[in-house]
């Protein structure tokens, strides 16, 4: 399961992301649409750690791929000066209050206006380094689980085709070359395009190339894939066969993730739908709920423009 | 004919050739010992450039590296030859042949082009190529030396080679700190025989030639690295 907590991710003064919190659970299929410029992408990138989330958490089966969210543990808020100086401040005012009812307040208070500072005290700091060590997993280790597939495909131009799908297997001692062009081979041979296993990337055709870069990501055996935008830059001739290779691997139960502006796939694939819209995740459902019973505004707009 | 002929005497029967080698295999170790140590230097300093600007200890080295390339290349390569030869290295109390002198200083002079030509490939390279590397659990380290760096490289020959042969007719400046190059050489065949035409045009003649044999392997290195390229 991939966890997104209560995402923020700032480019300087560009607010791309503004508290996004979702999960992706074993199986699924999530396609996420939205306006160009909603943080489609970067949502996605930062589940992969491609893109720092600002704020906000992602975790990975359990283990948490980013620095720890001050905010989003409560034991570490109470842990910093920040609060202890304040529920004094509360506990002088109204002495009447229970204790409890003003941890309460003094945490919320804490958490909604962004009130810790740089330097919160030494218990703070153990606190937070506690989760990160509890929780900490090796981010090339987490990347692993999770095959990525980029809008402008990057295959490595330095390497044929064979290389490119065993270069990270093979690369990061997770195979043997002969296990590992084993494997090539086959998952080559399943989208045949086994002939050609000796070309360059740069002398296939763009839906070749990009259904290789699916099966490279697919030779590391990963749990999730996730897709951006894969038939963006792609002919429109070409931009079938990609989708088809998708279709195939959700079938067999792939756990997906799919930034598109492809809403046929969408509706024929998903299992859920989120639509984005400024930062935020606006509208999310079942594709029947999103694409035949919409209920934001903007999520209409939306698809009568793309639709 | 008479300058041919006293040239002829002065390199044959007087056995300049002797001195003319010696010079050429001096411009020869300079040149390319130069651009070797100009490599290593080059690529460390852009590493420092390259490298994630987060941890104080880079940006403590890429300003390090500012300032050498700022020095190195904000002053003549003379100027730089006769401070290592006649202030540095006497201050330090080095004393060793000045060929190694020499090739010292024109690796460091050149470690600061090539620093920039380095920095400058590796940008070169598509920044999907690092990401793809990345998402599929390579760390920083091997993205860089498995799928960036070869791509660089590729990218960075043609100017290297310009560098290396920039490089090669620099050294007809080290006579300054009394190597003996192929320019001394010739120059001392000239100087003794009062005859100029002949020695400046056969040394033009000989730059010439081993510009252009550098330029032919500069090409077939090229030829061989970009097999995998389109057509």
């Amino acid at each position: 399961m991939i966890e997104i907590k209560n995402v923020y991710k700032y480019f300087n003064s560009l607010k791309v992301l503004k508290g996004v919190s979702t999960e992706i659970k074993e199986g699924e299929k999530v396609v996420i649409i939205g306006p160009s410029g909603s943080g489609k992408s970067t949502l996605l990138r930062c589940m992969n750690l491609l893109e720092e989330p600002t704020y906000g958490e992602v975790w990975l089966d359990g283990k948490l791929i980013t620095p720890p969210d001050p905010y989003l543990h409560r034991e570490v808020i109470e842990a910093s000066k920040t609060f202890v100086k304040m529920v004094g401040e509360a506990l002088q005012e109204d002495p009447a209050k229970s204790e409890e009812e003003i941890f309460e307040e003094v945490y919320r208070t804490i958490r909604e206006n962004d009130l810790l500072k740089r330097h919160e005290g030494g218990a703070y700091r153990a606190a937070l380094k506690a989760i990160a060590k509890d929780n900490y997993v090796d981010i090339n280790l987490a990347r692993r689980q999770m095959g990525m597939v980029f809008q402008n495909v990057n295959l490595f131009n330095n390497m044929n085709v064979l290389n490119n799908l065993i270069a990270a297997p093979v690369g990061l001692k997770l195979k043997t070359r002969e296990e590992a062009t084993e494997m090539a081979m086959k998952l080559l041979t399943r989208i045949g395009l086994a002939d050609k296993v000796e070309e360059y990337p740069q002398k296939l055709s763009g839906g070749q190339r990009q259904r290789i870069a699916i099966i490279r990501a697919l030779c590391m055996e990963p749990r999730y894939m996730l897709f951006d935008e894969p038939t963006s830059a792609l002919d429109p001739e070409m931009v079938g066969e990609v989708l088809q290779l998708m279709k195939e691997l959700a079938d067999d139960g792939m756990t997906m993730v799919i930034v598109t502006h492809e809403m046929g796939f969408a509706r024929e694939v998903a299992t859920r739908v989120i639509f984005m819209d400024e930062g935020v995740i606006a509208e999310e459902g079942t594709p029947d709920e999103i694409f035949h019973h919409p209920k934001n505004e903007r999520l209409k707009d939306f698809l009568s423009k793309v639709l | 004919m008479a300058a041919w002929d006293s040239f002829y005497r002065q390199l044959i029967t007087l056995e300049g050739y002797k001195n003319v080698l010696q010079g050429l295999l001096n411009t020869a170790y300079i040149a390319v010992f130069g651009l070797l140590i100009g490599m290593m230097i080059g690529c460390l300093l852009a590493t420092t450039k390259i490298l994630p600007q987060k941890k104080w200890y880079v940006k403590v080295l890429s300003r390090f590296t500012d300032g050498y390339v700022a020095l190195f290349r904000g002053t003549p390569m003379v100027v730089q030859l006769l401070i290592i030869h006649f202030v540095l290295f006497p201050a330090l109390g080095i004393h060793i042949s000045s060929v190694v002198e020499a090739i010292i200083a024109f690796g460091l002079n050149s470690g600061a082009y090539v620093s920039e030509i380095m920095r400058g490939g590796i940008l070169s390279v598509d920044k999907g190529q690092t990401e793809a590397g990345r998402a599929l659990g390579f760390g920083y380290g091997k993205t860089m030396l498995k799928i960036v760096l070869p791509q660089a490289i590729k990218n960075v020959i043609p100017t290297l080679g310009n560098e290396f042969i920039t490089l090669l007719k620099e050294t007809s400046v080290v006579s300054f700190i009394a190597v003996v190059d192929i320019t001394k050489a010739f120059q001392n065949i000239a100087n003794s025989t009062y005859e100029y035409i002949v020695p400046y045009i056969v040394l033009a003649l000989c730059y010439l030639v081993i510009v252009l044999i550098v330029t032919g392997l500069i090409k077939l290195v090229e030829r061989r690295l970009r097999a995998g390229d389109r057509n």
